[in-house]
């Protein structure tokens, strides 16, 4: 018994990975070398006191409370089940002079009441998909700023970058011919946010970088184009018929403003 | 001749319901949420960050739910969405700018036989000292050195209790790799408690 168990077999062996084929002869190299069964059993209580100690963050319960509500929420649309009636049909023969406007009342208090829960419930759904948009077009801009890569698309000229998307989005958009001042196109890159394809298109305002991220509308205009502060990056944008735009940079929140307005206005020029 | 229409998510539910167990989104992903909170706090190391990705991860996997295979592993799908928004969040490219796992990989690639030194059968070792004294403050401080890389393995192997293979789709990474890096997680935080140990033992000398 020259040589001990690697510290790979020991922890198979105390994770339960060991292969059968290996069990038999790690548990017989145990039985004849005391440091190693000593080096497995540290290892073990190590693992005991991790898989403890790991343990150390709570779910925030609105958290909990908020993404439960999200997950029920494409149920929103089946229509309640109708309850049966017929057991009260006495007493709507006793008040039959008064059923029809209190069978009224119910229906417009029952359907407020169910309008109501609805436009929360879409509402708070809404909000959190705005959020996680925000935290998406942030880490995609980070990413992008990080990257050593060059654009997909190197050109100041719309006449060049617009074109590059042709055959690469199900859908087309207007760059506009003249900037504010100090900004200039570098670029676009194709992207993807939530599983659609985009068109992340990259400006400089002096030396801050921005992105401008184009995304077909999917269905109709239900919540704001998000205006929003996320991690020292300012987010502003707005939405047509068809198109989602949305901008971020850590440039100042009026100047990309103007360059937002720019690409708005040559949506509609065109 | 009427055509049947082919429709893969109905019938990826339909298998879904067939199998018998939880066959909803809720009911798989609901039960996950605190493993999955606790998991991006670790890696994301602010409550902030930790929310925006476990929200952005739960929306992720709801939106492409209808990509889960029946049958397959459903936490090992979800850690692997946490994971791969993890990767290209803030805090993500951060962790990786300030350590490059693959460097490290590189200068550890060889492996000892032995993890202790022959003849070493130390009845007193940093880990059953550290049972013994309850001293949870300095397995934290141990695993917060940790690595992104080696932390995520280690909590998904030790704390979410997750197999070798589970673990290396998370991670997209072979078993031998995922092996490796466990080995090295521990061998890192046995050191780190070795160290603040022998810090304690000096301060109260």
């Amino acid at each position: 018994m020259t040589t001990h168990l690697s510290a790979t077999v020991l922890n198979a062996l105390i994770d339960g990975e060991l292969p059968l084929e290996q069990f038999a002869a790690t548990k017989e190299h145990l039985d004849q070398c005391p440091s190693c069964t000593s080096s497995a059993l540290s290892q073990a209580l190590l693992k005991t006191a991790t898989a403890k100690a790991g343990q150390r963050y709570t779910l925030p319960p609105q958290l909990q409370e908020r993404l439960r509500r999200v997950a029920s929420s494409p149920d929103l649309d089946q229509a309640p089940v109708a309850r049966n009636n017929v057991a009260q049909t006495w007493s709507i023969r006793r008040i039959a002079p008064l059923a029809l406007p209190i069978a009224a009342i119910l229906l417009v208090l029952a359907s407020a009441s169910l309008l109501i829960e609805r436009y929360a419930k879409n509402s708070e759904r809404a909000s959190v998909e705005r959020a996680a948009l925000v935290t998406e077009i942030s880490d995609l801009h980070i990413a992008t700023l990080a990257s050593d890569q060059p654009p997909e698309v190197i050109s100041s000229d719309r006449h060049t970058v617009k074109p590059w998307f042709q055959g690469k989005l199900p859908f087309s958009f207007n760059l506009p011919e003249n900037l504010p001042a100090d900004t200039r196109l570098d670029g676009a890159n194709l992207t993807y946010l939530h599983n659609h394809a985009v068109a992340q298109l990259l400006y400089s305002i002096g030396r801050h970088r921005v992105s401008v991220f184009i995304q077909e509308r999917s269905a109709p205009a239900t919540q704001n184009p998000p205006q929003a502060e996320h991690s020292g990056f300012h987010v502003t944008g707005f939405g047509t018929g068809d198109l989602e735009v949305t901008a971020i940079s850590d440039v100042d929140p009026s100047r990309l403003s103007g360059l937002v307005r720019a690409i708005e206005e040559a949506q509609t020029k065109h | 001749m009427a055509l049947l229409r082919w429709d893969v998510t109905k019938t990826k539910r339909a298998l879904r319901e067939s199998v018998g167990g939880p066959s909803t989104f809720e009911d798989l992903a609901l039960p996950l949420l605190p493993a999955l909170y606790n998991v991006a706090s670790w890696l994301s190391r602010n409550a902030t960050d930790a929310e925006d990705l476990v929200q952005e991860t739960f929306l992720k996997a709801l939106r492409g739910f209808d990509s889960f295979e029946p049958g397959s592993n459903f936490k090992a799908w979800i850690f692997r969405i946490l994971r791969n928004t993890y990767l290209t969040s803030r805090s993500g490219l951060q962790a990786q700018r300030t350590v490059s796992l693959d460097e490290q990989l590189e200068e550890q690639r060889d492996f000892g036989p032995a993890i202790y030194p022959e003849a070493a059968i130390d009845r007193s070792t940093p880990e059953i000292s550290l049972i013994l004294s309850a001293d949870r403050a300095a397995l934290h401080d141990a695993m917060e050195k940790l690595p992104a890389p080696l932390l995520e393995v280690i909590l998904m192997c030790d704390v979410e209790e997750m197999k070798y293979k589970d673990i290396a789709s998370v991670l997209d990474l072979p078993i031998g790799t995922v092996m490796s890096r466990i080995a090295r997680a521990r061998a890192a935080l046995r050191n780190s408690l070795e160290a603040a140990m022998a810090f304690n033992r000096e301060s109260r000398a």
